[in-house]
């Protein structure tokens, strides 16, 4: 509930607000928000399991985002930031496929 | 034969592993092939304690913050992707720049086009401006020589005072002759303009000129270099002597920087003479 509340919150708030982020920035919001997904789905899938913990998903959601937006980060150091980064997408898609494929059985029963 | 990047175990592709979230489940977390599903255990009752319900408020708290910031990311990236090329592959960036390119020739291919019909359109209305001033010129020297225009300039006044015999029209003819030979650009007789169709004669009465009648004192302005004028009058054995001598008439001329010759002539309509165009 409160993650649902907390989303549209979150989503209403970036459309009023449409702030400018910073340059800086800019390469690695969409990973972070990939990244992040990706924790939410687990999350969503865990609690489907009824194994679902406020603390685990805090720290995945967090090690996500900060494990991705690194790699993209040490890839721009390295010069194959945009390979690197196309891996992490690639990684976090199949993760969420797998996540949101669970969650289709336990809905579904099948 | 084909080589596999990832080896082959009874016909299953390993996919990354994945965790349940939660670390509780029993029985291997990393066992995530499709199919097989950890076993979901019953909730275990919970006991509500003070300390548990605030932890308990305070992560689900948590929980909404980073929805919320994921919402808040996700939105702001949507939005900024649209007017950023930060995404595009290099292909795509190619084919903006060659379609931006593209662009760019067909506008400079439509400019110099614009510039082109600007030029002759400028240069037609120069031409019209060019043409409307010759005609303004051509309208006063033709108005000053057709006698349509009053006119004014340096200049020669003459007066011819009759004695007893009347200065006949073949004189008063080559007077004016003579000041047109003199270079006079306009001429007035009394109140007529002088102009190339203007005729003297002879009449029982006197001088007609122009269908009036014209009496002594004869008055005659004339525009032109008044000492050329002058000279062509009073010339020894010119026109004026021999009125003087002919006709014991009074001839007097005056110079004057400003004849003022304010007698005009209606043009006459032409009924059958057309310009050729």
């Amino acid at each position: 509930m409160a993650a649902i509340l907390g989303l549209i919150v979150g989503i209403i708030a970036g459309v009023f607000l449409q702030p400018d982020i910073p340059v800086a920035l800019q390469p690695y919001l969409p990973i972070m928000v990939v990244a992040a997904l990706d924790a939410l789905l687990g999350a969503a899938r865990s609690y489907f399991e009824r194994s679902f913990s406020d603390r685990v998903f805090v720290v995945s959601f967090f090690s996500n985002v900060v494990t991705a937006t690194l790699l993209v980060f040490l890839g721009n150091q390295l010069g194959v930031g945009s390979q690197l980064s196309t891996a992490v997408i690639v990684v976090l898609g199949i993760r969420i496929f797998s996540n949101v494929s669970a969650l289709r059985r336990f809905i579904f029963k099948g | 034969m084909i080589k596999r990047l990832w080896p082959r175990s009874n016909g299953q592709v390993n996919p990354p592993s994945i965790q349940p979230r939660g670390g509780r489940v029993r029985g291997g977390g990393d066992d995530t092939r499709t199919g097989s599903f950890p076993i979901v255990r019953r909730k275990p009752p919970r006991t509500f304690g003070s300390r548990a319900s605030r932890i308990k408020a305070l992560t689900s708290l948590l929980v909404a913050f980073l929805c919320a910031l994921l919402g808040f990311g996700y939105v702001i990236q949507v939005h900024n992707t649209k007017s950023s090329y930060e995404g595009l592959s290099e292909e795509e960036l190619v084919r903006l720049l060659d379609e931006t390119s593209t662009q760019v020739d067909k506008l400079e291919e439509r400019k110099s086009q614009l510039g082109e019909q600007l030029r002759s359109i400028q240069s037609s209305a120069d031409k019209q401006q060019e043409a409307a001033r010759i005609a303004k010129q051509n309208q006063v020297s033709s108005g000053i020589l057709s006698g349509a225009l009053p006119a004014q300039g340096k200049g020669v006044q003459i007066t011819i005072v009759e004695g007893q015999d009347r200065v006949d029209a073949a004189t008063m003819f080559t007077l004016l002759e003579e000041l047109r030979n003199a270079g006079a650009e306009v001429i007035a007789i009394n109140d007529t303009r002088v102009v190339t169709s203007t005729y003297l004669k002879d009449d029982n009465h006197g001088l007609v000129c122009d269908g009036r009648k014209l009496v002594s004192p004869y008055t005659i302005k004339a525009i032109g270099d008044p000492d050329a004028l002058q000279n062509a009058v009073q010339i020894a054995g010119g026109v004026g002597s021999r009125i003087k001598v002919q006709f014991h008439a009074q001839v007097t001329v005056e110079q004057s920087n400003s004849v003022r010759i304010d007698e005009i002539r209606r043009p006459q309509r032409y009924q059958y003479a057309q310009t050729v165009e």
